[in-house]
């Protein structure tokens, strides 16, 4: 029994199937943050994981790519943080049943 | 074997704080399984030879973007509704569409096959950094993406920093000076 490529995937795809009922199902905002997040590493995974599969200089391209997931993930929590203090000063709620009249 | 071992640790701590995360109530317990889960991601990234992206995935995931969310979740007291249920109505018919995803992907996953290659790269710190600042014409030209990226972070500061604000500044000193 050694290390096999296809049990990668399948811990990423547990992961991102995961991330996903965190997203849809929650009803707290910051779980629907967090389950975004955790999609993001999944893919970040199964991206390692392929560039495992891959010869040498292809291999390399699937190293650097994590790099940039990680950092546009970093941007988009950032704003997507920003965005909900400032939902919150508004509605006084963290459920996000009532952010649905986002009307001016 | 021994990678095997471990990565069946890493993974089952990976995919079991993940649960934590869909089944805790309050957001801080989800926050710091979701750290443990990326901790543990970062060794598994390790495992299989990228060290510098388990790096860059410790400082930047578990360090700054979680702390970032532990401190809204703390600053806005995001538990604050503890009565609204945990789940919405509508779930009882999102899981098992999620679970019917999930189980299509595994198939096409298992049936396709899948061998970790011989002549891989490790991707250590001046293997990933020679082909990052590579910036020679016949070079792949990733530092061209690495200036988009900055810019494209600097912008989210600023877009984060005037959402967040209150008022503008020059609002400010309009009232201080009426007030005068």
């Amino acid at each position: 029994m050694e290390l096999q490529a296809s049990y990668i995937q399948i811990v990423a795809l547990a992961l991102f199937t995961i991330g996903l009922a965190v997203t849809l199902t929650r009803r707290n905002v910051f779980f629907v943050l967090m389950g975004i997040e955790l999609a993001l590493n999944a893919v970040n995974l199964s991206l390692i994981g392929f560039a495992k599969t891959l010869p040498a200089a292809a291999s390399v391209a699937g190293q650097i790519l994590p790099l940039f997931t990680i950092a546009v993930a970093a941007a988009e929590a950032c704003v997507g943080l920003a965005m909900i203090i400032l939902i919150f000063k508004s509605q006084e709620s963290v459920d996000i049943d009532n952010y649905s009249n986002m009307k001016g | 074997m021994l990678a095997l071992i471990y990565f069946i640790i890493l993974g089952v701590i990976a995919v079991g704080s993940a649960l934590c995360v869909l089944l805790s109530r309050h957001p801080l317990y989800g926050a710091l399984s979701l750290v443990v889960s990326m901790v543990s991601l970062a060794g598994i990234y390790g495992l299989v030879g990228s060290p510098f992206v388990g790096v860059v995935q410790i400082m930047v995931y578990a360090g700054a973007i979680m702390m970032l969310l532990t401190f809204v979740i703390m600053v806005l007291n995001g538990a604050r509704d503890s009565k609204t249920p945990m789940f919405d109505k509508v779930s009882l018919f999102v899981f098992p569409a999620i679970l019917v995803l999930a189980a299509l992907l595994a198939f096409a996953l298992i049936s396709t096959p899948l061998a970790f290659n011989a002549e891989t790269l490790r991707g250590s710190v001046a293997l990933t950094s020679e082909t990052l600042f590579n910036t020679s014409v016949e070079g792949p030209g990733y530092f061209l993406l690495f200036e988009v990226i900055g810019l494209l972070l600097l912008s989210a500061m600023i877009a984060a920093v005037l959402l967040a604000k209150k008022n503008l500044g020059f609002k400010e000193t309009e009232e201080i000076t009426e007030v005068h």
